[in-house]
Order: structure tokens, then C-alpha cells, then sequence
């Protein structure tokens, strides 16, 4: 018996919804439909007044959201994809972001994000905008790439009293499987050693955890090169003591991710790394992104867009020559 | 009429391609099987390419000077079937199908992985065409004509934490791209020189090997010429208190270097900057190193009054009883290695000095004399002065040195 990543994201709502009365989730077609990747299945039977179907308008989801926070609530908005989280921007960035700064109240709202590409998703079903919202102060941005981290992480975002963006990522839901929900405690904020190594490290996220290791693997037993994977768990906060404990073992850092080249996650752990352990550097710190393109269509297309094991491994190649 | 390539041979291992350095065919032309058809140049040795079978040349794809991939097809031969048949060569039909086999192989092989995690289908392979693939592979390093020596931040904390310097360096043999040393050869020559016996290297050791590395980072150049002594022997004879050869040189060399003081000038970015006053330190060997005391204002002081003050900083510094202002101000250094028995030199100056005189052990010699027309005994010593390049040359510093050669030849002036 095995559980899948998007069974632990409808696991932690039922729990939340269960052992908490003030967690209520709205979203588009989440009630009766149980949502587009029905990570809600279910859940509406059970608690018929508190899983709510939403307007199209993410825009109003997101500010209705902070509204009943703001009264004591603690609402799950489920975005049906992070692209069009976009129209909810003003209210989140603006508004729930700023609220605890401006006046001392804060604003516990979980904003759940379907994050990143899938075959054949295309421009606008498949972007990552974890690196958008972590811009801001005063936002909590978690991108779990476990079967447990997306179970604990959900809860523990709910739990905090500030305004959470939870990027799961799509691709993850049917394809990752475990054998429990049960994790290894680590709270939100700290990053994880997924994969122990002495000559380079990867510092990813998300999805993107899995490719590396992958790439790792495929290294080792290719020219026994150790990779170190270092799993993100949360870009904001980003948990730079791990990050630069790491390269401080392998003097060589490779950033990964998914989402697009220009600046992001990627971008803020090299500068991190250069600028608080320029001393740990072996090699030129590297970054390995998608193309600076909307996402295409056509699976083949999408492949060579984003990172695969076949281009971590050539990046990793450079970096290990050095 | 069956077809055969003549391909890029595998030239050894970790050899990627190879520069066609001489055709020795050319289209038209018989082969022979064995037979030398061209010479390629690897960065480890020269070497021919030989045909396989006999045949003539139907085409020339290569070109002197021009770097081609191992496997690359650099000339077709026309053979017959029975030489193909006698031979057991694969004809260049042959070849190519091989070729797309595997191509086909690998590309499988490849998608077969991707599909493992995405929905990627596809037969489709990409025909293998070899490309010139550098040897030096991975990001870009900065190199000299010397090879690579960028020091990375990590190697660089490394090495300050060792205290070591480049110079330490010198005995790796890097592995890094363009030959640079990485910080894990530094740990494995580090792991290796602990099998070495070793001592630790002397405060004195340690202050003269940094004064040397410092001013190792000029370009430092030698002159000399041979000096006859016979005079100044005679003028020592005759004083009371005896001036050392050293004392002579350091007088002359003072009022010399006054005549010119540019020459003794040291260059910080684009100022020479003078000397203030005619100050010359004395290399004295001490145990384990050197110490280099000042004696002040030597151009305004007659060879008799530096007598004194000569020997007693000689002495104190043998005895390791200079104070810090001792040493310190000097324009340049005069230095007699002749004391070791040596007739000659290439001194280094201090860091903060531009010029060292050196003197070699006095010789008595042959020489020939014009008024006389005979050989008659001189004895001479060779001059060394060595100077940083920068602020003199050649020419101004065979003049200050012939300037001192010929207030030698005057004793008595001095």
C-alpha cells in the first residue's frame, strides 16, 4: 500500500479540516468536483459548510480569504493552477503580505499553488512562481518534493500566522509514491541533505530534487563522482547555513530549478553562496534553469525547456572539471 | 568499385583529436596498405595515419594544419573487391551503417531513461557526426603561456590558512582545466610531503624567503664586469684603520649612484621615487639567513669615519643586536660573496631596493699590458650589479657600474 503526493496534500486538508475549526478551503470546483486534480475528493461530504466552491475570480478567492482571517479563520485557497494566481497578485503581495507590518494583525492564509510542467501542459499551465511571491517580504514560500514534506508542510503552513504560498508541484502528485505520510519532523525553514556527496552540490527544490538525484546517481555510477543534493524545502526562508555547510564539504555548487532563468530561486542561493562563502569555492558557482521561454506545448519541446537528468549531469560535468 | 575510408585512428587514450601537420598524398595517387599517408600531431607526440588496404586516392578531406576528432573520415581510397576481401576492411558503406547502429543504440538508449519519468516517445536518432572535440573540457580558466595558474577562493583560503604562498605551488602538477591546481591536488601534495622528513623553517628562514618572494615579482636583470683590485690593495695597506673591499664598494657606490640618483629609484605605479639621502645596507650572512644593516649618509662620510661605524654594525648584526632602525631607509645593498670563496653572482635586491652590487672573490690573473707588450699579475674580482628592469636598463646600469669601477681605480678619493 502506497500513498501519493497528492493523496498527502487531501490527507492534510481532512486532517486540518478535522482537528481545526477554523480551517476553511475555497477554491474553483473543489466541493462537489473535488477539484482539477482532486486533491479535494471528498472532502466537501464530510465538511459540507467548510469546503467551498469559489467565483472564477482568484482575485476575489484571495481577498475574501484575507478578510476571514483577519476574523479568526484559517482558509486554504486552492488556486486551480499557480499560473492564475497572477490575478490574486494585488491581494496577496499588497495586502496580505504587507497587513502584519502596517497594523499588527496578521493574516494566516495558506494559498495553494499546482505548480510547474507536466507533458503537453504548455505557457499556461505549467509555470513555477515560487521566486514571484518569495520577492516579498512578510511571505512564507514552501515547495515540498516529498510525499511526507507535502503532508507535514501543508499543515505546518496552516499553522502559521503568516500568509503562506504552498507550490506543489503537479507533475509530483500521481508520479511520486510512499509508504507513509510519516516524515522527519524538519519544520519549515530548513532545508534537507537528500543525498549525501563530497564533490558538488545541488541546491534544488521541488520536482527538481528528483532529477537531480537522479543525475547524481547516474554520475556515480558513471565516474564515481558524490554528488550532494540539497533539498530547499522552503525558499522563503531559505536555509543558507545548510546551503553553505554543503559547499563548504564539496567546494562546487550547482542552483537548479525549474522555473525561468532570469533572476529566482537559483539566482539568490548563488548570490548567497558568493557572497557569504566566496572562500568555499572551488569552481564558478553554476546555475541550471529553464530557457528563458513560455513553457512549450510539445512534450519534446518541454523536455529540452527544462532541466533533465541528461543536462544536470552535463552541468555537473563542467562544474567537476573545473 | 568498393570504397574505403581513411579515418582518424585512435591516437591513445584521453585523445580526442589531431592535427593533420603534412599530406604526404594526394587525390589520384597509389597506396599501398601500411602505407604513411599522413602525419597528425597530438599534444603528446607525432605519428602517422596509415592506409589500410591498397587502392587509389578517390578523394582528400583533410587539410594541413586543421584539427580533426578521432574517427573523423579524412580521405576516401577506390579499392578493389578482392583487396576489400583480402584485407577484411570495412568499406565505407560498411563503416557508415556501423556508425547509424549505433547512433540508433545510444539515442535508444537515451530515450529509454527519458521515458522512465516523461511521456517522451520517439524513434528518432541524430546521425553521429564527428566534430572536433576539445581535449580541455568544462568552464573557461584564465591561462598564461605557462599554463593555468588561477588560484580559486577556496584554494586561495586553503592557502592562507596553510600559510602558503604560489611559489609553494611550483612542484604541482595541476589537474584542473588548462592544468590549474585544484585545491584537492593541494591536499593530496600536502598528504604526500608528510611522508618527507621536515623541519620547521627558522623565523630568520621564513623573513628571508618572503623578502625574496617579494621582490622575486620584478623583472630582475644581472650585469657584470671585472674589476682590478691592485689599487685599493695598495691604498688598505697604507691606512691605519683598515677599511674592509666591502667599505670601498659602498663608498664608491654611494657617490656614484649620487651622480644619477634616478637609477636607484624605485618605481610605485607610474612615480620613480628618489632616494632622500645616500643610505647603503651591507648583506651580512648570519646563522641560517641574512641581515641587511644600514649605514646612513655614506656619500658625506670620508672611507676612514665609516670605518668604525662599519665594523660595528657588521659586528652587532652578526650578533643578532640590530634594532629595527637599523635596517630600515637603505637605497640599495653592496654584497661580497667573495668572502665565500666565490668568484661570482646574480645577487637579488631587497623587496624595497632597485639596485644589489656584488663582488666576487679577488683572482690573480694575467693581464695583458700595452706599455710593455707582456703579461703582467693583476688581481681582479668580477662586479655584479643586478637591477629591477623597470626603472633601468642595460645601458644606465653598465654605466653606474663602469662609474664604480673607475672610483675604485682611485682609492684615494674615496
Amino acid at each position: 500500500m502506497s500513498v501519493t503526493y497528492i493523496d498527502a496534500i487531501r490527507e492534510a486538508q481532512e486532517h486540518l479540516l478535522r482537528d481545526d475549526p477554523r480551517v476553511f478551503l475555497y477554491g474553483q470546483d473543489i466541493a462537489a468536483f473535488g477539484g482539477a486534480f482532486k486533491a479535494t475528493k471528498g472532502l466537501a461530504e464530510m465538511y459540507p459548510e467548510r469546503v467551498l466552491d469559489a467565483p472564477i475570480s482568484e482575485d476575489a478567492m484571495a481577498g475574501l480569504a484575507i478578510g476571514a482571517a483577519l476574523q479568526g479563520m484559517r482558509p486554504i485557497i486552492e488556486m486551480q493552477f499557480a499560473d492564475f494566481s497572477s490575478i490574486a497578485f494585488n491581494q496577496i503581495v499588497n495586502h496580505a503580505a504587507t497587513h502584519f507590518y502596517r497594523t499588527g494583525m496578521p493574516v494566516p492564509i495558506t494559498v495553494r499553488l499546482p505548480s510547474g510542467g507536466t507533458a503537453g501542459s504548455g505557457p499556461f499551465h505549467s509555470q513555477s512562481m515560487e521566486a514571484l511571491y518569495a520577492h516579498y517580504p512578510g511571505v512564507v514560500v514552501v515547495t515540498p518534493a516529498t510525499v511526507a514534506d507535502a503532508y507535514q508542510m501543508l499543515i505546518d503552513s496552516v499553522k502559521l500566522d503568516d500568509p503562506v504560498i504552498f507550490c506543489e508541484h503537479k507533475f509530483l502528485y500521481r508520479w511520486l509514491k510512499a509508504k507513509s505520510f510519516q516524515g522527519d519532523g524538519l519544520p519549515i525553514g530548513k532545508a534537507r541533505i537528500t543525498r549525501m556527496g563530497r564533490h558538488a552540490t545541488v541546491v534544488t527544490y521541488s520536482a527538481m530534487v528528483h532529477e537531480a538525484v537522479r543525475a547524481a546517481d547516474r554520475l556515480q555510477k558513471e565516474s564515481g563522482w558524490e554528488i550532494e543534493v540539497v533539498d530547499l524545502r522552503s525558499v522563503k526562508p531559505l536555509d543558507i547555513d545548510t546551503v553553505l555547510a554543503s559547499v563548504a564539504r564539496t567546494g562546487r555548487l550547482l542552483a537548479l530549478g525549474e522555473a525561468f532563468p532570469w533572476g529566482g530561486v537559483t539566482a539568490e542561493v548563488v548570490a548567497r553562496v558568493v557572497a557569504d562563502g566566496f572562500h568555499l569555492l572551488e569552481a564558478p558557482p553554476m546555475r541550471l534553469n529553464s530557457r528563458d521561454t513560455p513553457v512549450p506545448y510539445h512534450p519534446k519541446l518541454w523536455a529540452a525547456h527544462r532541466p533533465t537528468p541528461e543536462s544536470i549531469c552535463d552541468s555537473l560535468r563542467k562544474l567537476l572539471s573545473y | 568499385m568498393p570504397r574505403v575510408a581513411i579515418v582518424m585512428p585512435q591516437l591513445g587514450e584521453s585523445i580526442a583529436e589531431a592535427t593533420v601537420v603534412r599530406l604526404l598524398i594526394q587525390a589520384g595517387d597509389s597506396v599501398t596498405t601500411d602505407q604513411e599517408v599522413m602525419e597528425v600531431e597530438t599534444n603528446k607526440a607525432t605519428m602517422g595515419v596509415t592506409a589500410l588496404c591498397s587502392g587509389t586516392v578517390e578523394e582528400l578531406r583533410a587539410e594541413e594544419g586543421i584539427s580533426y576528432a578521432v574517427g573523423t573520415i579524412l580521405g576516401i581510397l577506390d579499392v578493389t573487391e578482392e583487396e576489400v576481401a583480402r584485407t577484411g576492411v570495412d568499406t565505407l558503406e560498411a563503416l557508415e551503417l556501423k556508425r547509424q547502429a549505433a547512433a540508433v543504440e545510444e539515442a535508444q538508449a537515451q530515450s529509454g531513461e527519458q521515458n522512465l519519468h516523461f511521456a517522451v516517445e520517439g524513434d528518432g536518432y541524430e546521425e553521429v557526426v564527428p566534430q572536433v572535440v576539445p581535449t580541455i573540457r568544462g568552464l573557461s580558466v584564465p591561462t598564461g603561456t605557462m599554463g593555468a595558474h588561477y588560484i580559486s577562493p577556496r584554494m586561495r583560503a586553503r592557502m592562507d590558512e596553510m600559510g602558503l604562498r604560489e611559489a609553494d605551488l611550483s612542484a604541482i602538477v595541476g589537474s584542473g582545466t588548462g592544468g590549474r591546481v585544484t585545491v584537492d591536488d593541494l591536499e593530496k601534495f600536502l598528504d604526500y610531503i608528510q611522508t618527507w622528513p621536515s623541519s620547521n623553517a627558522s623565523p630568520m628562514r621564513l623573513a628571508v624567503a618572503d623578502a625574496m618572494r617579494r621582490s622575486w615579482t620584478r623583472p630582475l636583470a644581472t650585469v657584470g664586469t671585472s674589476v682590478g683590485l691592485d689599487k685599493l690593495l695598495q691604498h688598505r695597506k697604507a691606512q691605519q684603520k683598515k677599511p674592509g673591499l666591502t667599505l670601498y664598494l659602498l663608498r664608491a657606490f654611494a657617490l656614484a649612484v649620487k651622480e644619477q640618483p634616478a637609477v636607484a629609484g624605485f618605481l610605485i605605479g607610474s612615480k620613480v621615487v628618489h632616494p632622500r639621502s645616500y643610505d647603503i645596507g651591507v648583506a651580512v650572512a648570519v646563522e641560517d639567513g641574512v641581515l641587511v644593516p644600514v649605514i646612513r649618509n655614506v656619500d658625506q662620510k670620508s672611507l676612514s669615519d665609516l670605518v668604525q661605524e662599519y665594523d660595528d654594525i657588521v659586528d652587532r648584526a652578526r650578533r643578532r643586536r640590530l634594532t629595527e632602525a637599523d635596517t630600515k631607509g637603505g637605497i640599495a645593498t653592496v654584497t661580497n660573496f667573495g668572502t665565500f670563496g666565490l668568484t661570482w653572482g646574480t645577487p637579488i635586491p631587497l623587496p624595497n631596493e632597485t639596485l644589489i652590487l656584488g663582488i666576487g672573490a679577488g683572482v690573480k690573473k694575467p693581464v695583458w699590458s700595452e706599455k710593455i707588450s707582456a703579461f703582467v699579475p693583476a688581481t681582479e674580482a668580477d662586479l655584479e650589479m643586478t637591477f629591477d628592469h623597470r626603472v633601468v636598463d642595460g645601458g644606465g646600469a653598465g654605466l653606474l657600474l663602469k662609474r664604480i669601477v673607475d672610483l675604485l681605480q682611485n682609492p684615494a678619493e674615496l
